[in-house]
C-alpha cells in the first residue's frame, strides 16, 4: 500500500514541476509582448525552443511555396517540359520534407493552446490531471517535430553518410599518452563493434598497450557523421601506472577522423607519386617470393606518405594505401573549403582542427568533459568501454546542427 | 584435454619466426597464419579437402566475404580462441616455415591474383605480386580495344584467341579469364608439367564462377620443335591473336643464390630453362643449361612467328585495331633480359618493342607488336 502511494505523490510531483516552469514561462513570453511577431500562436507554450523567429518566418516562407507547387502539380502539367515537370516534383517533395512536419508542429501548438486553456479554467482536479498528462505528451511531440524540421533544413553532407578513416596519435606526455591512446582505440573499437560498424587496423606502432600511432578504417553507414566530432586534442588526467609519487599528470592525445574518398573524384597524378616497396633493391620475380609485402606511396606535392602492409598481397596493399592517400587529400580540401566557409562565425565545436582542445577525461574525478559544449559526464568507465560514447557524440550533433542553423537564418 | 600452459602462448612461435625472418615480417605473417588457421582449420579438415567437399554456392559466399584483418596487439587475446586442433597446425606450420624453409603460401595454400583466387600447392610455381601487376595493366589495355571497337563497329569482334605457355597454377589464364569484358577472349593455358595441369584444372573449377571469359588448359611441351606445334594446340576459330607467357628465366648462376624457401621448394622447369627434352629436371648439369636464361623466350618468340602473329592480323574486324595490342608478351628478370628480349623479337619479325616497369621500378616485361 504504501509503496503505490509513494508512486503516486512522484508522479503528481512530476506533473506539477512543468506546470510550474510553464506558467513562468507564459508570463515571460508575454511579458516580452510582440518582439517576436512571426512566432506562430501557441509556440509560447511549447517551452525552450530552437526555433528562432527568423526561421519561423523561413519556414511560413516554405509553406506558401508548397501551397503553390501543390497548386501547380494538381492543375493542368502538360505544358510543363519533361525537365521542368522533374523539377518541379522534386522541389515540391523537397520543401514536403520541411513543410509537412511543420503543418504538425503548428497543429501541435493549436493543441498546446486548448490543453493550456482546459488547464488554467478547469475547476475538476481529474480533468486536470489529463490535461497536464496529455500536455506532456504533446511536448514530447514537439520537440520530435522540431527535430525533423531541423534536419530537413540543414544541407546535405554527402561525407557524413560514409566511412571514415580515424586516426590516432600521441602527443605529449610520453609512455603515459601512448598507454592513453591505446585506450582510445579500443574505446573506439567497441564503439564500432556496438553500431555494426567494420573496424580495420591499416597500420599501427604499438608495442604492448601503449600506441604511438594508428590508422584505422572505420566503414558502416553514417560513420564520418558520427565520428567527425572527435577530432581535436583529446586530455587525460589521472595519476600514471609508470609515475611513483602519486602526482597527477596531464597528457595528450591527437585523434583525426577523415571521410573517406570513395564516391568524391579526387586528381591524382601518377607523375606527383613516388611508391617504394620492400625489398626493391633485389631482382624481385621468379627470384623471390615475398611475403611481406610492404608499399609506401610518397605524394610530392604535398609531402604526404602513406605505408600499408596489413594485406598478402602488394596490389592490395598499393591500393589500401592511395585510398588512404586519397581521403587525407580529399580531407585537406575539405578543411580548406570548411575554413573558408566557417572562417566570420565563431563556433562552438571546430569542424576537425587538429590543434583543438575537445575533451578532458579525469580520471581521479571519473568525469569527462567535453570543452565545446561544456557537457560533463560522471561516467568515465561507461565511455571508456565505448557505450556512453555515444550520448557525448548525441550531444555534439544537436550542438553542431543548431550551429549550421543559427548560421543559416 | 590437458593442456601444458606454457604451450598456450603465441610468443615463442612470434620469436621463432622473427629469427629467421625479421620482427615485422614475423608479426605479419604469424597473423596471416592465425586468420588462416580461424577460417580453415576449424575442424581440423585442409583447404584443398575443403574445397571438394563445399557445394558451389557455399565457395562463391566465402570467394565474397572479406574478413576485416587483425590488428597485431589482438594476437595473443585472439589465441586465447584457438582450439587445439588450431594450435596444432599453428605450430607445424611455424616449423615448417623456420626449419624447411617453406614457403608462406603453400602453408596458406591460397593466393589472391586479380579477383581470381589461385590454390596454391608444391612444387609449382607460386604467383608473384609482378606478374599479378602486369597482367591487370594487360587486361585494362585489352579492355579498351575491346569496348573501342564495340563502339566504333555494329557488330560485336570476334573473341580474341589468346594462348599462355608456361601457366603453372593457371594463374595469368583465369586472371585475364576474370578480368577480361564479357566474352571478348578465349583463353588456353600450356604447361609440360603434369602437376601444374592438375593444379590449374582444380584453379579452373574454383574460380569457375568468378569468370566472364573461357578459359581451358592443355598438356604439352612447347620446347618441340616448333613446326610441330601448331598441330598438338587445339586451335580456335580464325587462328592466334596473342601469345603471353611466364617463362623460366632465372640463370643457373643465379639459381645457385636463390633463397631456399624458392629453390627448394618451387619446380626448377618454372625457373630455370632447361635444354629440351630433359628427362630428370633434377639433376642437369650447370653446363648444358642456358647462361643468359633467355632460352624459352626465344622458343616462345618461334612460336610466335610460326602461329603468324610476328604479320599482319588475319582477322577481318579491323575495328579491333590489332596493330596497336602487343602480338607477343613476356615476363624478363632484368634490364638486360629486357634488351636482349626486345633484339630476339625484332629478330623474328616483330616491328616494335615495348618494355614495362614493375611496382619496384625493374624492367618485368617484354610486349611485342606488329604495326604497319
Amino acid at each position: 500500500m504504501s509503496v503505490t502511494r509513494v508512486t503516486a505523490t512522484r508522479t503528481l510531483c512530476n506533473i506539477r514541476r512543468p506546470l510550474l516552469a510553464c506558467a513562468l514561462r507564459s508570463y515571460v513570453s508575454a511579458s516580452r509582448g510582440k518582439a517576436s511577431q512571426h512566432m506562430p500562436p501557441g509556440s509560447e507554450l511549447a517551452g525552450k525552443s530552437n526555433l528562432t523567429p527568423r526561421i519561423h518566418e523561413r519556414l511560413q516562407h516554405l509553406r506558401t511555396r508548397y501551397a503553390d507547387l501543390n497548386a501547380r502539380m494538381s492543375g493542368d502539367v502538360s505544358d510543363l517540359g519533361r525537365e521542368e515537370l522533374a523539377k518541379v516534383s522534386k522541389d515540391f517533395s523537397d520543401t514536403g520534407q520541411i513543410v509537412i512536419p511543420y503543418n504538425r508542429l503548428l497543429e501541435l501548438y493549436g493543441e498546446l493552446t486548448e490543453l493550456q486553456q482546459m488547464i488554467d479554467e478547469s475547476k475538476d482536479q481529474s480533468l486536470r490531471t489529463l490535461a497536464l498528462e496529455e500536455r506532456q505528451v504533446a511536448l514530447e511531440d514537439v520537440a520530435a517535430t522540431e527535430r525533423q524540421i531541423i534536419n530537413g533544413l540543414l544541407p546535405k553532407d554527402q561525407a557524413e553518410s560514409g566511412g571514415a578513416i580515424l586516426e590516432i596519435r600521441a602527443g605529449t606526455g610520453g609512455d603515459e599518452a601512448s598507454l592513453f591512446s591505446g585506450e582510445l582505440l579500443r574505446m573506439y573499437e567497441r564503439h564500432s563493434q556496438l553500431r555494426g560498424w567494420k573496424f580495420n587496423t591499416i597500420s599501427s606502432l604499438e608495442e604492448g598497450d601503449r600506441v604511438k600511432e594508428a590508422t584505422i578504417e572505420v566503414s558502416g553507414r553514417g560513420v564520418f557523421g558520427a565520428l567527425m566530432f572527435e577530432s581535436g586534442v583529446h586530455r587525460v588526467q589521472r595519476v600514471p601506472a609508470t609515475e611513483t609519487q602519486g602526482r597527477i599528470h596531464t597528457s595528450t592525445v591527437t585523434v583525426a577522423v577523415l571521410p573517406q574518398a570513395t564516391d568524391v573524384h579526387i586528381e591524382v597524378r601518377e607523375s606527383d607519386l613516388r611508391i617504394d616497396v620492400f625489398r626493391a633493391s633485389g631482382k624481385g620475380g621468379q627470384h623471390v617470393n615475398t611475403t611481406d609485402s610492404a608499399v609506401r606511396i610518397t605524394h610530392l606535392p604535398t609531402g604526404l606518405a602513406v605505408e600499408n602492409q596489413q594485406e598478402r598481397s602488394q596490389l592490395r596493399n598499393k591500393e589500401k594505401a592511395m585510398q588512404i592517400l586519397r581521403a587525407r587529400l580529399y580531407d585537406m580540401e575539405r578543411q580548406k573549403l570548411d575554413k573558408e566557409r566557417r572562417d566570420s562565425r565563431n563556433r562552438l565545436i571546430g569542424t576537425g582542427d587538429r590543434s583543438e582542445k575537445c575533451r578532458t577525461y579525469n580520471f581521479a574525478q571519473s568525469r569527462v568533459t567535453d570543452h565545446r559544449i561544456n557537457l560533463s559526464l560522471y561516467d568515465l568507465e561507461g565511455i571508456m568501454s565505448g557505450v556512453s560514447l555515444q550520448h557525448i557524440i548525441d550531444r555534439l550533433r544537436i550542438q553542431h546542427d543548431l550551429d549550421e542553423l543559427a548560421d543559416m537564418s | 584435454m590437458p593442456r601444458c600452459p606454457s604451450n598456450n602462448t603465441l610468443l615463442p612461435l612470434l620469436r621463432k619466426l622473427s629469427e629467421s625472418l625479421g620482427e615485422q615480417q614475423a608479426k605479419n605473417e604469424l597473423r596471416w597464419l592465425i586468420e588462416h588457421a580461424r577460417k580453415e582449420i576449424a575442424d581440423g579438415i585442409n583447404i584443398q579437402q575443403r574445397i571438394l567437399a563445399q557445394s558451389t554456392e557455399h565457395r562463391l559466399a566465402r570467394l565474397w566475404r572479406e574478413q576485416p584483418a587483425r590488428s597485431t596487439d589482438e594476437i595473443e587475446r585472439e589465441g586465447d580462441r584457438l582450439s587445439s586442433v588450431q594450435r596444432t597446425w599453428l605450430r607445424q606450420a611455424v616449423a615448417d616455415r623456420t626449419e624447411r624453409h617453406k614457403p608462406l603460401q603453400y602453408i596458406i595454400g591460397e593466393q589472391k591474383f586479380g579477383m581470381a583466387n589461385i590454390i596454391v600447392r608444391p612444387p609449382v610455381l607460386i604467383p608473384r605480386w609482378e606478374t599479378e601487376e602486369w597482367m591487370l595493366r594487360l587486361a585494362e589495355l585489352i579492355n579498351t580495344h575491346t569496348t573501342n571497337a564495340r563502339e566504333a563497329s555494329a557488330t560485336i569482334p570476334k573473341p580474341l584467341n589468346i594462348l599462355e605457355a608456361c601457366t603453372g597454377s593457371g594463374c595469368i589464364a583465369l586472371g585475364l579469364g576474370c578480368e577480361l569484358a564479357d566474352d571478348s577472349a578465349r583463353i588456353l593455358g600450356v604447361d609440360v608439367s603434369a602437376d601444374a595441369m592438375e593444379l590449374a584444372m582444380d584453379n579452373l573449377a574454383f574460380n569457375q564462377m568468378l569468370l566472364s571469359n573461357q578459359v581451358q588448359f592443355h598438356r604439352a611441351d612447347l620446347q618441340q620443335a616448333v613446326h610441330l606445334l601448331p598441330t598438338q594446340l587445339p586451335v580456335g576459330e580464325g587462328g592466334w591473336d596473342m601469345l603471353v607467357s611466364n617463362p623460366p628465366y632465372v640463370t643457373p648462376s643465379e639459381y645457385r643464390e636463390l633463397d631456399a624457401d624458392v629453390r627448394e621448394w618451387e619446380d626448377i622447369r618454372a625457373l630455370v630453362p632447361l635444354p629440351p627434352g630433359t628427362a630428370d629436371p633434377q639433376h642437369v648439369s650447370e653446363k648444358d643449361m642456358d647462361p643468359s636464361g633467355m632460352a624459352f623466350v626465344e622458343q616462345l618468340a618461334k612460336l610466335a612467328k610460326e602461329l603468324g602473329l610476328a604479320g599482319e592480323s588475319q582477322r577481318d574486324d579491323k575495328a579491333l585495331h590489332m596493330g596497336s595490342l602487343p602480338r607477343l608478351v613476356v615476363e624478363i628478370g632484368s634490364t638486360q633480359q629486357a634488351q636482349s628480349a626486345c633484339q630476339i623479337m625484332h629478330d623474328h619479325g616483330f616491328s616494335a618493342t615495348e618494355v614495362w616497369k614493375d611496382m619496384a621500378g625493374a624492367d618485368r616485361v617484354v610486349l611485342g607488336f606488329f604495326k604497319q
